[in-house]
């Protein structure tokens, strides 16, 4: 069975794993046992001559494991860190930021400034009126731009490819955090990311949505679409949580749930549904935050909370 | 890694205290196989490994947090599970049940041991009711350590039990093994299917942690789920 050419994520069902992955698509079933040479091939082998078939070890599927080959037990943040997927971004990707329309007369504003301040250390003139004048205009504009903006251009801003996402809140509130993975039940959807982690010595369990911060992260994030296997997941989290006695803490970002027919195979309304009425049921409080956008129900199944907040530039909407 | 070296690596020097050291198998079946009989068998592994059975179960402190702890030990009959095995992990963790300590299980089996039949098979049922009491009538913390290779009732049982799943990188760990699906289907296993990279895709483990970091992380979960340290009373 072919996946979808678009489809970013991979379920790779039983019969494909019968076929092997080196480019002769040898069979696998013939793997290893000896085979009937029907025609003659070169010479050297003869008719009915039997030959054992193999396959070409798998290339480059070596995994790739967080830690750095000699972990420093000192390092700062302490072992955690290393077993985070999650690293900060390479540099070369963080200096290209990726501009709104409707911000440009912002950044050329702020350019301005950088140039003007860049000119007055290199040649040594005082130009400080000037550069005060410009930042509070600079102010002024966003300050206006801000706080007058139309519905669409709110949901672009809780859209933005630089938004933090649910890792950078995380990793940045929290003294301490493991990630916990997998469902138990047949994959680890990695567009819901569930954890432990402690604020100021108290332990929360923090379950949230997941998108990729470049175009690389987001196809391996399914751009924050979580699949059934993602909610159920969250559901045995928060049995976890209810179990332990932790407070639960979601964090909602986004589009909704992914909309693929292996998706509704899987049983993604149930998931969902399951979900909701779970929430209800648990011991212990949970709180809810729109960091980004709250799409409809995908977002719903980890958002009834006991108090749900949205940032100020988050949006929450219900799609078709 | 033999269960001995597991111990030095997970328990703080000098804090380690041996259970049931000197519980052996007696030959409850009678098994009498032609090459070998059980009790000889016992017998040559118990001098061979120095073990006097395929798991060292003890309280131990782990950066300073007293914990108890079962190291199943591959290379005494395989890390076959026995009714001593089962008993001795029980005893650990009615111990544990009783002193509201965690509970870390290294795991490490072939299997169920043949030779002692049904009682064999019994011991996952055993372990599993004691860890039933453990986990969800004193919700306690018991984490399982899946180490290469884990098969059969292991898996079955308490490794799969876990509050949280931990496995080694590069282990083999299944519930039949790779021949039994091979013949059974006539379909070929490949050896990576039963790795733990490939399982953790599929969602069977929550980390996989290298022998260098264990410790850390370990002590971390324990201080996450609210086991503090016996020293250092007032920074915790």
């Amino acid at each position: 069975m072919a996946s979808l050419p678009h489809c970013p994520v991979n379920f790779s069902p039983v019969s494909d794993l019968l076929r092997s992955s080196s480019s002769n698509g040898v069979p696998l079933k013939s793997l290893g046992r000896r085979v009937q040479v029907l025609g003659s091939s070169g010479g050297k082998r003869e008719r009915g001559d039997l030959v054992i078939v193999g396959a070409a070890p798998r290339k480059g599927k070596k995994h790739e494991y967080p830690w750095p080959a000699n972990p420093d037990p000192n390092a700062e943040g302490g072992s955690l860190l290393h077993i985070s997927q999650f690293k900060p971004l390479k540099e070369k990707e963080k200096s290209k930021p990726a501009i709104l329309d409707f911000e440009k007369p912002l950044m050329d504003l702020e350019k301005k400034i950088n140039d003007l301040r860049k000119m007055a250390r290199d040649t040594g003139l005082d130009f400080s009126d000037h550069l005060v004048s410009l930042e509070n205009k600079y102010q002024k504009a966003l300050k206006d731009l801000y706080t007058h903006l139309t519905p669409i251009q709110r949901v672009n801003i809780a859209r933005h490819p630089n938004r933090p996402t649910f890792l950078d809140h995380v990793f940045s509130i929290t003294d301490k955090f493991v990630e916990l993975h997998g469902d138990r039940a047949g994959y680890d959807d990695p567009a819901i990311v569930t954890g432990i982690g402690s604020i100021d010595g108290k332990t929360y369990m923090f379950i949230g949505h997941q998108k990729g911060r470049n175009t690389k992260e987001n196809i391996k994030r399914n751009f924050g679409m979580p699949t059934p296997h993602g909610y159920r997941k969250a559901l045995r989290m928060m049995y976890y949580a209810d179990h332990h006695g932790f407070p639960i803490i979601t964090f909602i970002d986004t589009p909704g749930a992914y909309p693929d027919i292996k998706s509704e195979e899987l049983g993604q309304g149930e998931a969902i549904a399951f979900n909701l009425r779970t929430m209800f049921g648990l011991k212990v409080p949970i709180v809810s935050l729109v960091i980004g956008e709250g799409g409809s129900g995908g977002a719903l199944a980890i958002g009834c909370a006991n108090k749900l907040l949205m940032l100020e530039n988050a949006v929450f909407y219900v799609a078709r | 890694m033999n269960s001995s070296d597991r111990i030095e690596l997970l328990i703080d020097p000098g804090t380690w205290y041996p259970m049931d050291e000197d519980m052996v198998s007696i030959d409850p079946i009678e098994f009498h196989s032609e090459e070998e009989p059980y009790k000889d068998r016992i017998d040559s592994y118990q001098r061979e490994t120095g073990l006097t059975e395929a798991v060292q179960t003890g309280i131990g402190e782990l950066n300073g947090i007293p914990i108890a702890m079962g190291v199943m030990d591959f290379q005494f009959i395989g890390g076959s599970m026995g009714s001593v095995v089962g008993e001795k992990i029980t005893r650990l963790i009615e111990y544990a049940t009783n002193e509201s300590l965690p509970v870390i299980i290294v795991c490490a089996s072939g299997g169920a041991r043949m030779q002692e039949g049904s009682l064999s098979l019994m011991q996952m049922a055993k372990i599993s009711s004691a860890l039933y009491n453990y986990q969800s009538n004193k919700k306690l913390f018991y984490v399982s350590l899946l180490t290469s290779p884990t098969t059969g009732g292991v898996t079955a049982s308490f490794g799969m039990l876990g509050d949280i799943i931990i496995a080694e990188p590069n282990a083999t760990i299944a519930f039949a093994g790779k021949r039994v699906i091979e013949e059974t289907l006539k379909v070929t296993v490949l050896e990576e299917q039963q790795e733990t990279e490939y399982l953790f895709e599929k969602g069977l483990f929550d980390l996989i942690l290298p022998r260098n970091l264990l410790k850390d992380v370990l002590s971390e979960l324990f201080k996450l789920h609210g086991f503090f340290s016996n020293k250092n009373q007032h920074e915790s």
